[in-house]
């Protein structure tokens, strides 16, 4: 599917087309679920657990029933359907017993928001409160209270996903590489430690909202605020057993995902209160508070991480252990455990693997995908970890990593081959410490720290991440042509605000040869019109999605060209064509404009041959393959996309106070279809990254209470958090099997923020940090030796966040025990 | 907003102190509303009338006078604050702490006067106001009264202040160079957020005073320190007014060891 | 309450609960949807309009409160479906992703550039500290700003290895 690289030859490809949706959100006319009512339309509220266990003893709706203008109140107990994208788990609503702080016991839809809100307050709830298990590392334990007792008797995709029945493990991954006791065997140096991050939220600026209408006949209609409306149909069909031609999904404009949109969440209680209160359209919006603990947030994760490197600082053997906070319900989580089992050493080559990625229910807020989908967690523990090793064995962490990156003819840890066109990860890596001056410091930055008394110190982090998708994850794209010439592409593709709809409106209008007015890209999203497209996740969709309108545009093309052929009595092969006409080559005279094709061509006679032109083109990955499930060895990865960032950072030795003064990323994206807006995914995934290293996460009370759902308490970054100076490198090493060469980059640039900042912050005053989010006051804590924070957001089954490294000279260990 | 209320926005001061003198038990005092707004919706406070005083002409403007000093009234909001021309030339403490207030929107709505009210402990207003040693003006229809600033807060969110009385003015005293002094609010982020301990320090009247925010129920200051008190000295009187704890922002010894830190950095500053 | 109050010149009466906020009324009552809801608690600025010439957020204002008050929305920005300068500069410097934020942070970067005709980076960003925005990192919209107002000096951004 690659087409020649080279920009200059490009009308549109390689150059800043403005947004194509940019006006209607500019005039605050673009339509998102937020904005809409239909008519006769009730509101939802949802009551919750204030527990993080309970047993539920009794409800009482009696009340709210009653009040006037409420038309539904459910309840977990006249409810059976299940939902759950990996493992089936969840109940619409809590059944018998709450699992997490937040969850939803029962809901209302009334006529006014006012009323749902009065009603909810109505209903009482008689708990037996249980104890919680909190920490994932507790709930390993023997004896721990088991969050899902009937795990052995769930639906689960098999394939892919090993749940243990009996325990809190939802699943475990393996992954097998070489000998790693033979690989420790012959190292020099064994260095082992454990890193942990929290929990954290998406936070898009638009809340999960949905409204769903349970229409005659079991014909349901979903709006929704989504990632992904082909698979909020599927896993709605499953869970209620409809036909899937029954259920319809749209999505109109989208105010940001980031993961937390990409599988069902609320539109199945939306659908139940619809179909009680006798088919009326019913909205539920989630408030910001709800956001935090109704809806799924990010994993927690602990990372052990034991490595074997020889004396001349090659590693030879790596063993990982992965502790995922599922939280309640399994839903993206498993599946981030399994990506994250594939790509955990970062983008490093290891002789010798061994993982062991488990995932792990606790009564806390259930995980879900987010952007990096695991990828922004591990490389936290691993690029820290290389640091970590660097300077035990007495190297520049800059060489190590240069001496380790995987280059072509490296083997991956599944077993990939890495070629000349996988990406270059070691020019990343050489940008970046370019651009930052990497290992000194300039007169003017040895000036600065005399004047404020603070210190700089550079830090350098790398990065990989290949989509995480089934193998035969796959797409399609109609291209319909209109009596005047111009063309309605229709995509599964969602515009979440990525851009994806601009670079199709390139990628088309470069491929068919139009001008760019002549393309539309349909941006809300209709499963009855548009043509299926997996998820919009995972980096995937300007391949797929991309590489499907470059067969649609050859099928409308070749159409075109046939009608045209015996319109002009001309050979196809002896035609060609611009955006208005097709024409003889050899005599442009002879030609028939687009227009008098395009639904069929007439002759003067009124004779017609021909008919629409609609172009279709499928597209689905190629050559991937499940992953064996005891060695974890196969072909996951449509592509890999490679980076590295350099951070230069401020810290006051004495307070731990720090800024971030430049950040320099680059990712080898194989060949940039907008530089505007790959610019805008670059900076706006390093601020989200910035923002999980330096503020976000949950905190929890000892029973289990989220602490910290809001903006009051839950800081994300503003305008003034951004670094002094920011730097954006691109290289372009083509994929040959994507679209102009493209690969995905939506989520790379969020990925490795927080260790470069980690690795900064060690080399300007030697806090040695080994978890996020770094606030001033752990920084002040690891500078000074104290025992770290010991609440929640940092809390491992030590007691503390402390994880001292282990380092050993000659003496191999043979100890392989979690 | 589930909670239903009346609004009432009087036009002169009478019209306000009467209708207290009577609603006073299930009204509430609606100024730039950043935190009763919040209250409400949250369900803290559930007032039965919400009465509005922006609307009271003499309760606008920022005016100062040598003998009087600088006077703030109930709709002066911290941006008013922070374009006042005299404010900057004579208080820029007031200037320094208004700047650190929330962002510039809440700052176009949020009023000096609702921010002492509040009596949050993380006010950003009180240190500076309790260094410069300002007067609050009560007022009710039962007479006026004055009362120090530092004896006007009373606990977390607690002041002195009746049901059915008002705060109309707060009065910040002449001072004879100048208010020179320093705010520094400890973060989570650069942007907009409450603090997690603040620390002003200043030069009034040739002595030094130093005030704490976020580190006890209320915003705490200390009496007039000689001008060339020891340093140490100085950090253990101010150690000894404070009580922090450790909460979700950050841990009771981190909330000590800055505040000592901002004292012994912010002494040196201003003392130059 | 009855209030009577224009947004974007136009005259609305309306009688209002007085618990209603200025954004729900904007949104639900008068049906301008482009003023954005992203908390609801004065933290995220998505709701910012202009009442009486200053900037607000319309989620912490009582809808009585703007009796009698000139409101102008996100709706009023581009006169006779013209963008305005600012409107066109975000454009250009592709300031919008998601579009959730866009309507409230164009109304700050207004009031912003109105308050300092030449800002500087730093006052740009105190101007819009109150508007979060998840997508974009912020560094496109700064730049629309400076662009607004004549002194983007760096137009692209992005450096390629090896060229
Ligand atoms: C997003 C956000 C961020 C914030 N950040 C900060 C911050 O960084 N620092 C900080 O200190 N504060 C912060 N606040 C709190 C708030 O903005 C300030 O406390 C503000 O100054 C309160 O003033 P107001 O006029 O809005 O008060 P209102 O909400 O109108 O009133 C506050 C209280 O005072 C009473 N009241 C007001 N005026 C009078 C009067 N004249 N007489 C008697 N009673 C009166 C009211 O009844 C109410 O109980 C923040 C608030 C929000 C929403
Ligand atoms: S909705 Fe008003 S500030 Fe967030
Ligand atoms: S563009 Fe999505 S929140 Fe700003």
């Amino acid at each position: 599917m690659q087409e020649n690289s080279d920009s200059a030859r490009f009308a549109y490809v390689g150059k800043s087309v403005l947004r194509v949706e940019a006006i209607e959100k500019l005039t605050g006319l673009a339509m998102y679920v937020s904005d809409m009512s239909l008519p006769g339309m009730l509101y939802a509220q949802v009551k919750k657990s204030p527990h993080a266990r309970a047993r539920i003893k009794h409800i009482d709706i009696s009340r709210a029933a009653a009040l006037v203008g409420v038309r539904a109140v459910l309840t977990g107990a006249e409810l059976n359907y299940r939902l759950g994208l990996y493992i089936v788990d969840k109940d619409i609503l809590a059944k018998g017993e709450v699992r997490h702080y937040g969850e939803a016991v029962a809901a209302v839809a009334a006529d006014t928001l006012e009323i749902a809100r009065k009603a909810v307050d109505l209903i009482d709830v008689e708990y037996e409160v249980l104890d919680p298990v909190l920490n994932h590392m507790d709930a390993l334990k023997e004896g721990a209270p088991l969050v899902h007792p009937d795990l052995g008797t769930y639906d689960y995709v098999e394939a892919a996903f090993t749940p243990v029945p009996g325990t809190n493990i939802a699943n475990l991954s393996k992954l097998r590489k070489g000998d790693v006791q033979k690989g420790f065997d012959e190292s020099t140096w064994i260095i082992e430690r454990e890193y942990d991050n929290p929990s954290v939220q998406h936070v898009p600026m638009e809340t999960h909202v949905a409204i769903v209408q349970w229409g005659k006949n079991d014909n349901v209609t979903i709006w929704s605020s989504a990632q992904s409306p082909f698979t909020v149909r599927n896993l709605f069909c499953y869970a209620f057993k409809l036909p899937l031609n029954k259920v319809r999904v749209l999505v109109p404009h989208v105010g940001g995902g980031f993961g937390g949109k990409a599988g069902i969440h609320i539109e199945p209680l939306v659908a139940c209160l619809s179909k009680k209160a006798g088919g009326r359209p019913v909205k539920l919006q989630a408030s910001r508070e709800e956001e935090f603990s109704l809806l799924p947030c990010r994993s927690a994760l602990t990372y052990k991480i034991k490595t074997g490197v020889s004396a001349e600082g090659k590693i030879l053997a790596q063993q990982m252990w992965m502790y995922w906070d599922a939280g309640a319900y399994a839903d993206y989580a498993v599946n981030v455990t399994r990506a994250s089992g594939y790509s955990a050493a970062g983008p490093y080559e290891i002789p010798n693997a061994w993982i062991d990625a488990y995932t792990v229910y606790t009564n806390k807020p259930y995980g879900t995908a987010y952007r990096g989908f695991g990828h922004v967690e591990f490389h936290w523990g691993v690029e820290r970890h290389m640091d970590l090793i660097a300077r035990a064995i007495g190297m520049d962490p800059l060489e190590f990593r240069l001496k380790n990156a995987l280059r072509p003819g490296s083997v991956s840890l599944t077993g990939e081959r890495i070629t000349d066109n996988t990406g270059d990860v070691l020019t990343c890596i050489s940008e970046v410490a370019k651009a930052i001056n990497y290992g000194k410091l300039t007169e003017e930055e040895k000036e600065r720290e005399r004047r404020t008394g603070r210190k700089i110190g550079k830090g350098i982090a790398a990065l990989h991440k290949a989509p995480a998708m089934p193998s035969n994850t796959a797409t399609a794209a109609v291209i319909k042509m209109n009596s005047d010439g111009t063309v309605n592409v229709n995509v599964g593709l969602m515009e979440i605000g990525q851009g994806s709809t601009t670079a199709i409106t390139q990628i088309v209008a470069e491929r068919l040869g139009f001008r760019l007015d002549q393309i539309k890209v349909t941006l809300e999203k209709d499963t009855d019109r548009d043509p299926y497209d997996w998820q919009t996740v995972a980096s995937k969709g300007l391949i797929l999605t991309g590489n499907a309108c470059v067969l649609a545009c050859e099928d409308l093309l070749k159409k075109g060209y046939e009608v045209a052929a015996q319109a002009l009595c001309a050979h196809p092969e002896d035609l060609t064509h611009d955006a208005d006409r097709i024409y003889v080559i050899h005599r442009p005279s002879e030609m028939i404009s687009w227009a008098r094709l395009s639904i069929g061509y007439t002759y003067p006679d009124g004779k017609s041959i021909g008919g629409p032109l609609i172009g279709v083109g499928q597209y689905i990955a190629h050559g991937l393959s499940n992953l064996d499930k005891e060695t974890g060895q196969g072909n996951p990865a449509l592509d890999w996309t490679y980076g590295a960032h350099g951070i230069i950072a401020e810290v006051d030795g004495v307070t731990g106070e720090y800024k971030v003064l430049k950040v320099a990323s680059a990712f080898d994206v194989g060949k940039v279809i907008n530089p505007g807006m790959v610019r805008g995914q670059a900076v706006g995934g390093m601020i989200q990254g910035l923002g999980t290293a330096i503020c976000e996460g949950y905190v929890f009370d000892k029973q289990g209470h989220l602490l910290n759902p809001s903006f009051t308490d839950n800081k994300i970054p503003t305008t003034m958090d951004l670094p002094e100076e920011i730097e954006t490198i691109v290289v372009e090493t083509p994929q040959l099997d994507g679209p102009y060469g493209v690969r995905g980059v939506g989520e790379h640039s969020m990925i490795s923020v927080a260790p470069a900042l980690g690795n900064a912050i060690q080399a300007a005053v030697g806090a040695d940090l080994t978890h996020m989010p770094m606030r001033f006051e752990d920084v002040w804590r690891a500078m000074r030796n104290k025992e770290p924070v010991d609440n929640w957001i940092t809390k491992t089954p030590a007691g503390s966040c402390r994880s001292d490294p282990t380092t050993r000279r000659h003496e191999p260990d043979a100890a392989i025990a979690p | 907003m589930l909670h239903q209320f009346s609004y009432v926005a009087p036009k002169s001061r009478e019209e306000l102190l009467d209708l207290l003198s009577t609603d006073y038990a299930h009204a509430k005092i609606l100024a730039g509303g950043t935190d009763l707004l919040v209250n409400i919706r949250n369900g803290t406070v559930k007032p039965g009338m919400v009465i509005d005083i922006k609307k009271i002409k003499e309760f606008s403007g920022i005016t100062y006078s040598k003998g009087e000093g600088l006077v703030l009234r109930p709709a002066v909001t911290i941006n008013d604050v922070l374009r006042d021309p005299t404010v900057r030339d004579y208080f820029p403490l007031l200037q320094e702490c208004g700047h650190d207030l929330a962002s510039y929107q809440i700052r176009n709505r949020a009023t000096v006067i609702g921010n002492v009210v509040n009596a949050s402990p993380c006010s950003d207003m009180a240190p500076a106001l309790l260094c410069l040693d300002s007067q609050v003006v009560l007022a009710s229809s039962r007479g006026t009264r004055t009362v120090p600033l530092k004896e006007f807060f009373i606990g977390v969110k607690k002041t002195v202040l009746a049901p059915d009385e008002i705060v109309e003015r707060i009065i910040v005293p002449t001072q004879a160079k100048g208010a020179i002094g320093k705010y520094r609010k400890l973060k989570r982020i650069n942007g907009h957020d409450l603090g997690i301990i603040g620390v002003a320090v200043a030069v009034v009247n040739g002595h030094v005073r130093i005030a704490v925010s976020s580190a006890a129920p209320t915003p705490v200051v200390t009496e007039g320190l000689p001008m060339d008190i020891q340093v140490d000295e100085a950090v253990e009187i101010t150690m000894n007014m404070i009580s922090p704890i450790s909460d979700v922002r950050c841990t009771k010894e981190y909330r000590e060891f800055m505040v000592n830190t901002f004292v012994r950095r912010l002494l040196a500053e201003v003392r130059g | 309450m009855k209030i009577r109050l224009t947004v974007n010149s136009q005259v609305y009466e309306r009688d209002v609960a007085e618990n209603r906020t200025l954004l729900r009324f904007i949104r639900e009552d008068v049906g301008l949807t482009g003023t954005k809801e992203g908390c609801g608690a004065g933290e995220c600025g998505a709701c910012t309009v202009y009442m009486n010439g200053k900037t607000v957020n319309s989620c912490m204002v009582l809808a009585v409160e703007a009796d009698g008050a000139a409101i102008e929305t996100i709706e009023g920005e581009a006169v006779d479906g013209m963008l305005s300068k600012l409107q066109e500069a975000f454009d250009r410097n592709h300031a919008v992703q998601c579009g959730f934020c866009t309507p409230g942070m164009l109304i700050s970067a207004k009031e912003l550039i109105h308050n300092h005709p030449k800002p500087t980076v730093e006052q740009i960003k105190e101007g819009l500290e109150g508007n979060l925005c998840r997508c974009t990192g912020y560094q496109q919209i700064i730049e629309a700003v400076l662009d607004t107002t004549g002194q983007l000096t760096r137009k692209e951004g992005l450096e390629y290895a090896g060229k």
